[in-house]
């Protein structure tokens, strides 16, 4: 700033609008799609998206350009380095999708479109202060921004009881999860003496002598943190939340809250605790442990498809923490891959069931997957992938993801951790295959009658299908040939959150490096 | 006066609002409780403040408040919401879905 201030006696503060530039360009989209929002009609269905999307690019943008800076700014607060931008891909990538699957949904028109897309918006930008936070403050005030549009966005569709009541425990729920993180801060602010990552760091270079202030201090941040990322035992919020919001919202929630949850753990844990891993380390991994054990087996018995990608959720939430109870370089990297592969295979699930939940009359129930492989294989596909990369079978993202988070763990001496992991995965494959099951083997046959009535069959509805598809009665007919159209953004999405999870589980390399530059920020630890 | 003294009041009150929010069942109560536990979270920030002799704490619960008074409106907001839709204003009512 070459102005007239600069020859006054007063200082102003060196911002680095550079390093600043992904954060303005998320707030200025959902900025301008409020405004612009006001100005137009009807069309704002179209063009609030399209600002959203537009902004999001520039912050995909704005970050290849800071790549490999590792600046830090506002007077310390806030890292911009490899791992926030990294981040901040995969953040940016899961905002993308969740707009073009919010594209053409009730809850949007519901709540009106540039509110919808603005909530959106503000929620990515509190993702990134939170990966990027470097400082206690900042780490609550990405937090909360974070969290409190999320609030609201659960309960967009406020004319469905189910939607207002997702919102209100969501709200409580969290709230009390921010509450005792807040505490938990207070207390390693009053142990340490300093709300910035590298003073506390500083001040526990000493050892921690069970110093009982930052000890509770630790495990109250923990559980804090743990209520956002749905680790077990404070996850019985997610099947409930993630039923009753709205799908697009449940998909965002469900991939890119992890994705900050767990960027703020590792910075948090690697860099200003890492002193304290001995302390803080066996209770991360008895967390892990029982988070997969709890996720895997409540998905059993789930007969929504929403309930139990929450509860496959949890489970997987468990898989990540196994990369932070190392608090190695390699767990980081871990991690970092993990939540990349798992945003692309929640992705892509959602992305299927948004579909099947505006095709059928089942809702997101199995029996709207039943017969989906021979009826509609453009759909069944994605849906098989990404269950089987979930369930980390070979071939896909997810197998080589997990291999790498065992690796960690047998390298960081936690190899009883990794063999937890493994049962999980087997377990898990007990849900997840049920679904494939359903979708190539099961009948989807007139005689299963829906629940609520469906709509009359259009006349010659099932003509330009082929007779084999055809259920036979008037009811499965309506059915194909409402499903038979297909929403172009909704496969769009499914199918290359798909082609990811297949080309980094064929050729992982290119994410691992960047996963790799993601984890060499952290200096302190090896 | 000691640190502990501020810091015992403290921890009370985020207990009362902790056992509060437990066993309150009327969303407007709970809201208040949560009220309560951020507030003893700041009332122990600005005592080690003055312990430490910085003003990170103070700041950090100058910002706490802008923040709960966000996370309050957005309650409200959601509890009238609720009231219209002539939904029980119970927790205990509100369970379409099953946990």
């Amino acid at each position: 700033m070459t102005s007239a201030l600069v020859t006054a006696a007063v200082r102003t503060p060196h911002i680095d609008v550079a390093g600043l530039s992904p954060l303005i360009a998320l707030a200025v989209g959902g900025m301008l799609a409020l405004l612009v929002g006001i100005f137009l009609g009807r069309s704002a269905r179209n063009v609030t998206p399209l600002i959203s999307l537009l902004a999001i690019a520039a912050s995909i943008g704005l970050s290849i350009w800071q790549f490999g800076e590792g600046k830090s700014v506002v007077a310390d607060a806030l890292a911009i380095d490899d791992l926030t931008l990294t981040l901040n891909f995969v953040l940016c990538a899961t905002g993308i999708a969740a707009i073009l699957l919010s594209w053409r949904s009730r809850a949007a028109s519901v709540a009106g479109h540039p509110e919808y897309y603005a909530l959106m918006m503000l929620s990515l930008l509190g993702m990134l202060v939170l990966v990027g936070s470097q400082n206690l403050v900042t780490l609550f005030i990405g937090f909360e921004l974070l969290s409190i549009p999320l609030y609201v966005l659960c309960a967009a569709e406020f004319r469905k009881e189910g939607s207002l009541e997702s919102g209100l425990k969501y709200l409580i729920v969290g709230s009390v999860g921010s509450a005792t993180l807040l505490y938990g801060l207070a207390l390693i602010y009053g142990a340490t003496g300093s709300t910035d990552f590298a003073g506390i760091d500083r001040a526990l270079a000493g050892g921690i002598n069970g110093d009982v202030l930052l000890l509770s201090g630790i495990g109250l941040t923990l559980v804090g943190l743990a209520f956002k990322a749905s680790v077990a035992p404070f996850h019985q919020w997610t099947p409930d939340v993630y039923e009753g919001a709205p799908t697009p919202v449940t998909a965002f929630m469900a991939v890119a809250t992890k994705v900050a949850a767990f960027g703020v753990l590792l910075r948090l844990f690697d860099t200003a605790l890492v002193n304290a891993q001995l302390d803080w380390a066996p209770i991360v991994a008895a967390l892990a442990a029982i988070t997969i054990v709890v996720g895997n087996v409540g998905a059993l018995s789930q007969v929504s498809l929403k309930r139990m990608l929450a509860y496959s959720g949890v489970a997987q939430a468990g898989y990540l923490l196994c990369g932070l109870v190392v608090g190695t370089q390699l767990g980081v990297k871990a991690t970092v891959f993990y939540l990349a592969v798992y945003c692309a295979m929640n992705v892509a699930a959602f992305a299927v069931v948004i579909a099947r939940e505006r095709a059928s009359e089942y809702g997101d129930e199995l029996p709207a997957f039943a017969g989906l492989g021979r009826s509609n294989p453009l759909m069944a596909w994605p849906m098989t992938i990404a269950l089987l990369g979930l369930a980390g079978i070979p071939a896909t993202a997810g197998f080589i993801g997990k291999f790498y988070l065992i690796d960690a763990l047998v390298d960081g001496g936690y190899a009883w951790l990794g063999i937890v992991l493994v049962v999980g995965s087997m377990i898990s494959l007990g849900y997840y295959l049920r679904v494939i099951a359903a979708m190539w083997m099961g009948e989807r046959s007139g005689d299963v009658t829906p629940v609520r009535t469906a709509a009359p069959a259009p006349a010659g509805g099932s003509a330009g299908t082929p007779p084999v598809m055809a259920g036979g009665s008037q009811e499965a007919d309506a059915e194909l040939a409402r499903s038979s159209k297909l929403e172009p953004e909704v496969v769009g999405v499914a199918w290359i959150a798909t082609a990811v999870v297949l080309f980094f589980g064929i050729i992982p390399s290119p994410l691992f490096e960047l996963a790799g530059k993601a984890g060499s920020v952290f200096t302190g630890i090896f | 006066m000691a640190i502990s003294w501020y810091l015992v009041v403290s921890a009370l009150i985020f207990c009362i609002g902790a056992g509060g929010v437990l066993t309150r069942r009327n969303p407007l109560v709970i809201l208040l409780c949560l009220e309560l536990m951020l507030n003893a979270a700041n009332l122990a920030l600005v005592a080690f403040s003055r312990m430490h002799g910085n003003l990170d704490g103070q700041i950090f619960a100058l910002t706490v408040m802008v923040v709960a008074a966000c996370e309050v409106a957005v309650g409200l907001g959601l509890i009238v919401a609720i009231f219209r839709r002539r939904m029980p204003i119970d927790v205990d009512g509100i369970k379409e879905l099953q946990g």
